[in-house]
């Protein structure tokens, strides 16, 4: 799934990514499209506690995209 | 050879818009040309409003926040940019303690450091605290990160200061009344004169309290199992070559941001240069000042402020006049090094909010900062980043209170999609 996160400022950003990997529980990659730079540095640390590795490419000045996809080996089926 | 390094910082970079850049180093020559405008006014404020731009990029180039560091405690397990707050205190502990010994070299004889930051401590210090770290929580960034998202280009973040105008225009009506039921009563307790130590055991337990809050904060991360992953990015080459190395530095520099350590120890250095030159950091003082002027001019002013005068810190400043003051120089001049920080990392952007609440988060968290840091007299600059190393216990109450506000605000925040 893709959550458009632009316009927003922190917290925002990681609530709404923690949020959705909670939710999807590793069936499913997340990616978060942000405008905010603070996220690049606290996105990814939320990310292996969910079972989740981390992809960041800059896709404007200024615009991320952080992939989160699901760790080989612990992918759950949402309950 | 410019055009080379350009050349070369272009390849480097994935997307490139040099415009940003451009821009960047045109504010920049204006920002230094201005300098001498304003040390025309009074020859201090030059190395001030320098000083206040290294500060704002600093800022910037960290991603620092004195709100995310309180509120990613409690809301993420995550104690990062503490660490950055920590190595700042650090370094402004140890030199503000050089300074305040120039002034004052036997404490025990209850002379305080005149521009030290050793505020009243008691109830005051903690209902600011409290308010204030709700705000900052709701208003996305307390004052200082308020002031430079300003000049990245957030407008909810401006909406946030003039909230924070507001709310200081409007502690002005009643702070006569807090003055005499409260701030009045409460000592002002500096470390050096309260122990028998003085200047030595005061500098000893302020580092130890650092040390402890690391520790806590590196506790609180391992228990909740975070670490910051390898993040896969698309790899630069190895520089090679006088012009690649250059350009290698100069994006790590002014395009990659800094991690907290580095902008709190910049930050740090900043603050006690400012000391050195002037007073300690801080930045209430100067909307203060915007909202007083502001009242004032309508004719709606609140009168004489009791008791402001003896108490020092921001408050003392609020009440110079001219436009061109040592608060705006570093006021203002923050702003605007953010505002170049960001264009050299193509960073700036107007950015709108998409949902409406966000301006009225921004706006209502913006009036209890101003509010707080009135009645605090300072924000999480004045009342803590220089309150602690001028080893007042003012700091540690405001911090402890902050952190108590930042948990209160995270439980509303979480009730606000």
């Amino acid at each position: 799934m893709e959550l458009d996160v632009r316009g927003e400022v922190c917290p925002y950003p990681m609530m709404k990514a923690v949020e959705a990997m909670k939710r999807l529980q590793g069936a499913e990659e997340v990616v978060v499209v942000t405008d905010h730079a603070p996220c690049l540095q606290t996105i990814p640390p939320q990310a292996p506690r969910h079972g989740y590795e981390v992809g960041i490419e800059q896709t404007g000045t200024p615009e991320w995209r952080i992939t989160l996809s699901p760790k080989a080996g612990v992918v759950k089926a949402p309950s | 050879m410019a055009t080379e390094l350009a050349a070369r910082i272009s390849a480097l970079s994935p997307v490139r818009w040099p415009s940003q850049s451009i821009a960047g180093a045109a504010v920049l020559l204006l920002a230094v040309g201005f300098s001498q405008v304003i040390g025309a006014t009074a020859a201090v404020l030059a190395p001030l409003w320098l000083l206040g731009m290294l500060a704002g990029f600093a800022l910037q180039r960290s991603r620092f926040c004195f709100a995310s560091a309180f509120r990613d405690l409690f809301l993420f397990g995550q104690s990062r940019i503490l660490n950055g707050i920590l190595m700042g205190l650090l370094i402004t502990t140890l030199g503000f303690a050089l300074i305040m010994y120039q002034q004052v070299p036997f404490p025990q004889f209850g002379a305080l450091p005149a521009e030290a930051h050793i505020l009243p401590v008691g109830l005051s210090t903690v209902i600011g605290g409290v308010l204030f770290g709700v705000g900052m929580v709701l208003a996305g960034g307390c004052s200082s990160g308020s002031l430079y998202r300003v000049g990245e280009g957030y407008v909810a973040s401006g909406v946030a200061v003039l909230g924070m105008v507001l709310g200081l225009g409007l502690l002005a009506y009643q702070w006569n009344w807090w003055w005499e039921t409260l701030v009045r009563h409460e000592p002002k307790i500096w470390l050096a004169e309260a122990l028998p130590g003085g200047y030595g055991a005061a500098v000893a337990l302020t580092l130890a309290g650092l040390l402890a809050v690391f520790i806590a904060g590196l506790w609180w991360e391992t228990r909740n199992g975070l670490f910051m992953p390898s993040v896969s990015k698309e790899a630069g080459d190895a520089p090679d070559g006088l012009g690649a190395r250059l350009a290698a530095l100069w994006r790590r520099v002014f395009a990659e941001g800094w991690s907290p350590v580095v902008g709190g120890a910049v930050l740090g250095v900043t603050g006690l240069l400012m000391y050195l030159a002037y007073q300690p950091f801080g930045v209430t003082g100067e909307l203060s000042r915007w909202a007083q002027h502001a009242t004032t001019s309508l004719n709606v002013g609140p009168g004489v402020l009791r008791g402001l005068d003896s108490i020092g810190g921001c408050a003392a400043r609020s009440d110079e006049g001219g436009v061109f003051t040592a608060t705006f120089a570093i006021t203002v001049g923050l702003v605007v090094g953010a505002l170049v920080a960001a264009l050299f990392a193509g960073e700036f952007k107007l950015r709108f909010p998409r949902q409406r609440r966000r301006y009225a988060q921004a706006l209502l968290g913006g009036l209890a900062m101003g509010y707080a840091s009135g009645l605090a007299i300072g924000c999480t600059i004045g009342a803590f980043f220089s309150a602690i190393p001028s080893l007042a216990v003012s700091g540690w109450v405001f911090g402890g209170s902050l952190a108590g506000g930042a948990w209160l605000g995270v439980k509303i925040l979480q009730r606000i999609p």
